[in-house]
Formats: structure tokens, sequence, C-alpha cells
């Protein structure tokens, strides 16, 4: 479909990126043919009416995350764009597969490592690494988790590389990945929007999440009894991500509790009703592992729930995901990840990755020390675009303190070479105009310990900046509602 | 249901309804004055903040009870915790940390009631007069309680609102009377002719006017205006009125049956409604009208206290 010169998107250009809609200047991909035809006629005028409808929507329905960097706890609207990131089914089906691989190794090196260590001592893995690791959790070890599931939930987070076409595995959070939310949200909202446009494709649906998550969370009680108690644990109002604690906890029927909600009597979860104290089976937790439990974990968090490990332990409540978890979204031990998928599952890994550089050797760190100005550099206990140097864009004392931070705690430190996403044109709202910028993809895979269930899409991240390759919402990246669409090649 | 969120539904209800009963008083009030002979200012706004509980804390906050000083004050000051901004601002806060268990049509009539009010703009309202501001909080309010009605499950939850709502009326109700008797039988007394205006004031602002002429057909007397608004089993802002609806929606929640009590709140409330059914007006006001107002507002106080410590509270867990 080439159309040249159309209303919304006359005079945009393709850059020299991938652009995920446009093959070349004006020629749309097969795939996006039929959008393209609509929003190409409309008026900027109609589009900016959407779009503000599109905004008004979020902003009754209160879909806001809070930042805190101003100081003042401000909430706000995570911004949302209307242009849709369409992929055919038949490239869905090939990250789709791919995911569900990595996911069910990741799992397995979960089970190794607080388990027998095999990879350890066949010597694919180093020792000194998985120990090293920040979130490695020694009180995990030897303990026997339900069905020997650690990865409930997995946000995995992909990029498009421009100069192949490919996608590549950007990293992987498998501790407690937000987003989900935003996903159905956002499909909620499109359809509302453009209504016209879905008449015209086959998208497959994503709101059978919550009904997932909720049956996997319930094979996890430890009774079994039918009206077992699962809930969801939140660190409460002031998180970020609390709207999506309680969209969930709404869509699945389930509690939404605080730590304080809760009480441990007799290595048994308990919690307090109008009608006395309750009984709780599986928790969902939303709380990180280091206030899970001051008993056990951070003596001074106020958001646990004291003796909960005690609890776990003894088998009387299930926790999902499983503490312990970061040693496998370690951004060091993700260089090791198509190991784990050759060592486990004696497959090749579909999804490639991203070469890194670990800091703590010698030859890699002083390949690093001399292109920092050419590399993104990222501290590997953190997410959520926290704790990174984007080299090409640094100034120079950053990157000299970056030097610094790198030299005195090498294994705190990766780096990899910047790979230039793909784009997608979205709408730039101060230019009134049509404009390609960058783009992620976190699908959200559920895994019940025989198979892995994707919702078709994901989140698409955009970085809404002209130039920027940041798309975390924290450091003012937006969304858009992501399309699988059916048959298509 | 958790005891933080039949907490949180609780004063969900009894801050909405604040903010409605304050904007009532402060629209009716401020029209009436439009029509009187000028008095001094004290005369005039010293009812409505005795009335709200916080005229200390306006004599520190502005030096004069001007209309323009009492709307601000009522209406927006955030330094007012009664404040109706900041009733609004707090039931959002606690619809927020429960809307997984409101309905989503409640939560986004709320949040959007606040989103709105959040736009007037101060400076400009209090010179416009209250009427625009109040009327928007009072129908703000009323379509609140339909939209729970129409979609929250009538479970304990529905019955928590239904206390916070009956209880924070019952003691709006009861100050209303009790500043508003005194207040006006003194300035009776003055040229000894009752000043009906003040009196449809006082039915206006809690929606009874209509209702007090379709059952007395009479001229408004004192004596028959606190009858109504005490007294009357069928109008939904009489005391008697809340404090059945206190009692049934605390039955509901306990699962008790008519005739007994099942704890303190329940007792108390029996209590408190038996003396109502069976009083008639001339007793109450021959024994005096304000100790027995006081005394009713002293027991919902009470009663407030013990429905948190039942539910709410878990005494020895931290």
């Amino acid at each position: 479909m080439c159309l040249s010169d159309r209303g919304l998107f006359s005079g945009y250009t393709a850059g020299p990126f991938y652009d995920e809609m446009f093959a070349s200047q004006g020629c749309a991909r097969s795939h996006y043919a039929r959008l393209f035809e609509k929003l190409g006629v409309m008026a900027p005028t109609q589009f900016e009416d959407r779009r503000k409808h599109a905004d008004l929507s979020f902003l009754l329905q209160g879909i806001t995350f809070t930042v805190y960097s101003d100081g003042r706890g401000t909430e706000r609207l995570f911004p949302f764009d209307l242009i849709p990131r369409i992929l055919p089914q038949s490239e869905w089906a090939r990250i789709e597969s791919g995911l569900s691989q990595r996911v069910v190794a990741l799992n397995l090196f979960l089970q190794d490592v607080y388990g027998k260590q095999l990879i350890i001592k066949d010597r694919k893995i180093p020792a000194s690494l998985v120990y090293s690791c920040r979130h490695f959790r020694r009180e995990m070890i030897g303990l026997e988790v339900p069905h020997g599931i650690y990865t409930h939930v997995c946000g995995i987070d992909l990029v498009r590389d421009s100069s192949t076409g490919e996608f590549l595995v950007l990293e992987d959070n498998v501790r407690t990945p937000s987003g989900i939310s935003y996903v159905l949200e956002n499909r909620l909202v499109m359809t509302r929007t453009f209504p016209e446009a879905f008449q015209e494709h086959e998208v497959l649906p994503v709101n059978h999440y919550p009904a997932e998550l909720s049956r996997i969370l319930r094979t996890l009680s430890p009774r079994t009894d039918p009206d077992a108690q699962i809930v969801l644990l939140t660190p409460g109002i002031h998180n970020s991500a609390y709207f999506e604690h309680s969209f969930l906890a709404q869509q699945m029927g389930i509690e939404l509790v605080e730590g304080r909600d809760l009480i441990v009597d007799g290595v048994v979860v308990y919690m307090k009703t109008i009608y006395g104290l309750k009984r709780v089976d599986v928790i969902y937790r939303r709380v990180d592992d280091d206030f899970l439990d001051p008993l056990c974990f951070r003596s001074d968090s106020m958001l646990g729930v004291p003796g909960l490990m005690g609890a776990y332990r003894a088998g009387n409540v299930a926790l999902a995901n499983t503490p312990g978890n970061g040693v496998a979204d370690d951004k060091a031990i993700y260089a090791h990840v198509p190991t784990m998928i050759r060592y486990y599952l004696d497959q090749d890994p579909i999804l490639r990755t991203v070469e890194t550089y670990l800091c703590d050797r010698s030859e890699h760190l002083s390949h690093v020390l001399s292109n920092l100005h050419n590399l993104v550099v990222k501290s590997v206990g953190e997410s959520g675009g926290y704790g990174m140097l984007m080299g090409p864009s640094a100034a120079r004392a950053e990157i000299e303190a970056f030097r610094e931070k790198i030299l005195s705690e090498p294994r705190n430190y990766i780096a990899q070479p910047i790979v230039p996403l793909s784009v997608v044109p979205s709408y730039d709202a101060s230019a009134q105009c049509m404009a390609g910028r960058h783009v992620d993809l976190r699908p959200y895979c559920l895994y019940d310990g025989q198979k892995v269930t994707i919702v078709p899409g994901g989140l698409t991240r955009v970085a809404l900046q002209a130039g920027s390759l940041v798309v975390n919402s924290s450091q003012g990246g937006g969304s858009k509602d992501t399309w699988i669409l059916r048959g298509e090649c | 249901m958790l005891s933080r969120i039949a907490d949180s539904l609780f004063w969900l209800a009894r801050y909405i309804g604040r903010a409605e009963d304050t904007a009532r008083i402060l629209d009716v009030t401020f029209h009436t004055l439009l029509e009187q002979a000028p008095q001094p200012h004290g005369v005039r706004w010293e009812p409505i903040l005795s009335m709200a509980g916080e005229e200390t804390l306006f004599r520190q906050l502005y030096t004069e009870p001007t209309a323009h000083n009492v709307f601000e004050f009522l209406a927006f000051n955030a330094n007012n915790p009664s404040s109706i901004m900041q009733c609004i601002t707090k039931a959002r806060e606690n619809a927020r940390t429960i809307r997984d268990r409101i309905s989503r049509e409640m939560w986004e009539d709320l949040n959007s009631l606040y989103l709105t009010l959040g736009r007037f703009d101060p400076q400009e309202e209090t010179a416009a007069g209250p009427h625009r501001f109040c009327g928007r909080v009072i129908f703000g309010s009323h379509r609140f309680h339909g939209v729970s009605d129409a979609t929250l499950p009538h479970d304990e939850g529905w019955d928590f609102l239904r206390v916070g709502w009956a209880l924070e009326r019952a003691e709006m109700t009861a100050r209303l009377v009790d500043v508003q008797y005194r207040n006006l039988l003194a300035l009776t007394s003055v040229d000894n002719t009752p000043d009906s205006h003040q009196w449809m004031a006082v039915l206006k602002s809690v929606g009874a006017y209509e209702a007090y002429h379709r059952q007395y057909h009479s001229p408004i007397e004192p004596a028959r205006v606190a009858e109504m608004l005490i007294l009357n089993p069928q109008h939904p802002r009489s005391i008697r009125f809340c404090v059945t609806e206190m009692q049934s929606g605390l039955r509901a929640i306990s699962n008790t049956a008519p005739g007994s009590y099942a704890n303190e709140a329940e007792r108390l409330t029996g209590k408190v409604l038996e003396r109502l059914r069976y009083s008639r007006i001339d007793e109450i006001l021959d024994d005096g009208l304000h100790p027995y107002l006081t005394g009713l507002i002293h027991q919902f106080n009470t009663i407030g206290e013990v429905i948190a410590r039942t539910y709410f509270y878990y005494a020895g867990v931290a």
C-alpha cells in the first residue's frame, strides 16, 4: 500500500531506523496497509479529537502512576499513543515459541541453583557469578516450592534491531514485572476510540490474562479447599504500580491486601476481616523480596508480614513469584541464558540476546572502559531504567563518574552495544505531526509448570522524546496498544 | 471483608456526607442572608461555623467572619480538615485504596467529581457566591449515592457505606437543629416575631421544606420544625430516620435478628432509637432541647468509636 501526502502522515519520513509501519517512504507494510488506509485520510483535527478523548478516558479512570522524582509524588498519566504497534501472526509465533523456551529454561535454572546446582557443578556457569548476585537468596536453598514453579509471571523485554530487523531479548523480568494492566486498559480505550479500525482487522484478544493468572494461582493452594483464599499483596497506595495491583485484584476477584492486613499465627497466614481472622492460602505478592518479611529479609520493612517466610517454608502458604528469582534476571546472568537453554533443554535459543560485556572479566572490562561513549552500561540488579549510562548521549562528566563506579565495583556492571531500536509512527503533540519514535515490546508470560501462556502482543513502550532510546515510564516513556493480526504473514 | 476495607468504606461515606451537608448549609444560609436586613457579620455567620465545629480554627485563620471568608474556609481551605474540598479529597483517597472493592462506576464517578471540583477556581467562586459550587457538590453526592446503590453488591460493604452515611447525617442534623434553634429563638425574643425566613432556610438546608408543608399544612413553627427534623419517621434526614438506617445496616452486617443485639454498637443504636420512637417534641422541649441534642451528638460519637473497635481494629495485634 503506497500512498503519498495523505492527511495525518503527510511529511512523515522513515528515518534510518527499521520502521514498523512503513517498508519505505510512504509505503506501508502489508499488515499495516488497512490501518494506513483508514488513518491516512483522517484530518489532523479529527485525530486530535480522538486523542483528547482517549486521554480523558485515562484521566477519569484514574489510570495514573506516581512520580517521586519531583519530591511531591505527583499522579501522572502514562502517555498513550494512538497509533498501534502491529505484528503479523507469523512473526508473533516465532516470538512466542522463543519466549516459552526462555521461561522454561529460567525456571529450570532457578530450580537448579536453589537445588542440586548441577549447572554450577558442570562448570557451565561460574559459582562466583551466581553467589554474587544481589538478589540471590540463601534462604531459598533446598526449599521445595509448590509444583516446582518459580517463574509464574515473567515480563521479558524484546527489541527489534534496526540493522537486521530481528527481535532480540533485552532483559528478563522474573521478580514482580508490572505493566500488564496497561495492556488491557490500552486495548479497552483503543476499541472505544477507534472502533472502526477493529472492524477491519482480526486482532487477537488479550483480556483472558486475569483469568489465566487466577487459575494458576489457584493451583498453588496448599489446601484443596475449593474456597482457597488468594490475595494480592501490595506495598500500598503510594507504590507507582498501585493502579495495576488494584486492577488485577478486581479483575481476578481476589482480595487486595497490604502487609498490615495480614498476620502470621502458628506458621499460618491470616487476614484481618470484620468477622475475625481468615486463613490465606496463596499470595500473589507485588512486594519485593527485601520487604516481604522483616524477620527474614530487611528488618526495617514496614510493608511486609513478620513470619511470612516461616509459613511459606512450612508449606502453609504459596507465594508467586517465588522469592529469590532475582538471581535469574540479574543482568550478568542474562549473558548466560543461551547456555541454560542448551544445558537444560538441549535446544538452540530461538531468540538471540544482545552481546554483553561483563565488567568483572578483565578482557571485557578493558574493552568497556575504552568504549564507554559507544556503549550502554547497566547496573546488574536494577530495573526500571535506573542506574544506566547511555554512552553516546552522556556528558563527559557522567561517563567519568561511571568509569569510577565500574572500577570500584566491576561485578555490579555490564555493558552492551547500543541496539538501534525500531520505530513506530507516533503523534508528537508539540509539533502536531507524526514522527518515528523508538519502541520495545514486553510480552507477559504465565507459567503453570506445564505450559507457558502468553497473551498475544504485550506492552509496547515508546520513547516519546525525539531520538530517545529509553522507554521506561519513570523516564518519560509512553505506551501503545499492540496488535497481533490473525493469519497475517 | 477486610477490616481495612470496611473502615475505608465507612469513612468514604462519611466524608461525602459531610461535604454535602456543609454545601447545603452554606448555600442556603448565604442565599437567605441576601434577603435579610444587614446585621453584623458575627450574627450572620457564627452559627454556621459552630455547626461545622470549626470556630476556633476559623479564628486562627481569618480576622472576620465575612461571607467571603466563611465560604472560602468551608469550601476550599486546605487547612480546614472539614472543608468541602478536603472531604472530597479524603473520600477519593479512601476510594483509591479500595478501588478493587468498589465498582468501577463508583470510582470513576467520585474521581470525576474530584477532578471537576478541582477545576473550580476558589477566587472566582468566592466572588460569584456559593451556589454554583455547592450545587455541584450536592448533586455529586446524590449521584454518588445513586451510582453506589445501582452498581455495588448490597453486601457488608454496602452496609458499611449505609451506616457511614446515616451516622454522618444524623449527627449533622442534630448539630443543625441545636445551633439554629438556640440562635433563632434568641433572635425572635428581640422583636417578638418568629423569623420564618430563617426557619425556612433550616428546612431547605436539609431538603425538608416541601415535606414540612405537606406534613403540617401550617405556617412554620419552630417546635414543628424541630419535630420534623428529630422525630419524623419518614424524612431521610430526620435523626430518627437516620438512626433506623444505622440500626438496619449494623444488623445486616452482624446478621442479627430484630429485638436483639450482637455488639455494643447495636445496643447503643437500639437504645437511642427507642428513645426517639417514644418521645414527643413537647417533652423534649420541656426538658430542654439543647441538652437533649448534645446528648445525642455525644451518643453518635460513641457509636462511631464502638463500630471502629468492633470491626476495624484488632486489639493487641499491630
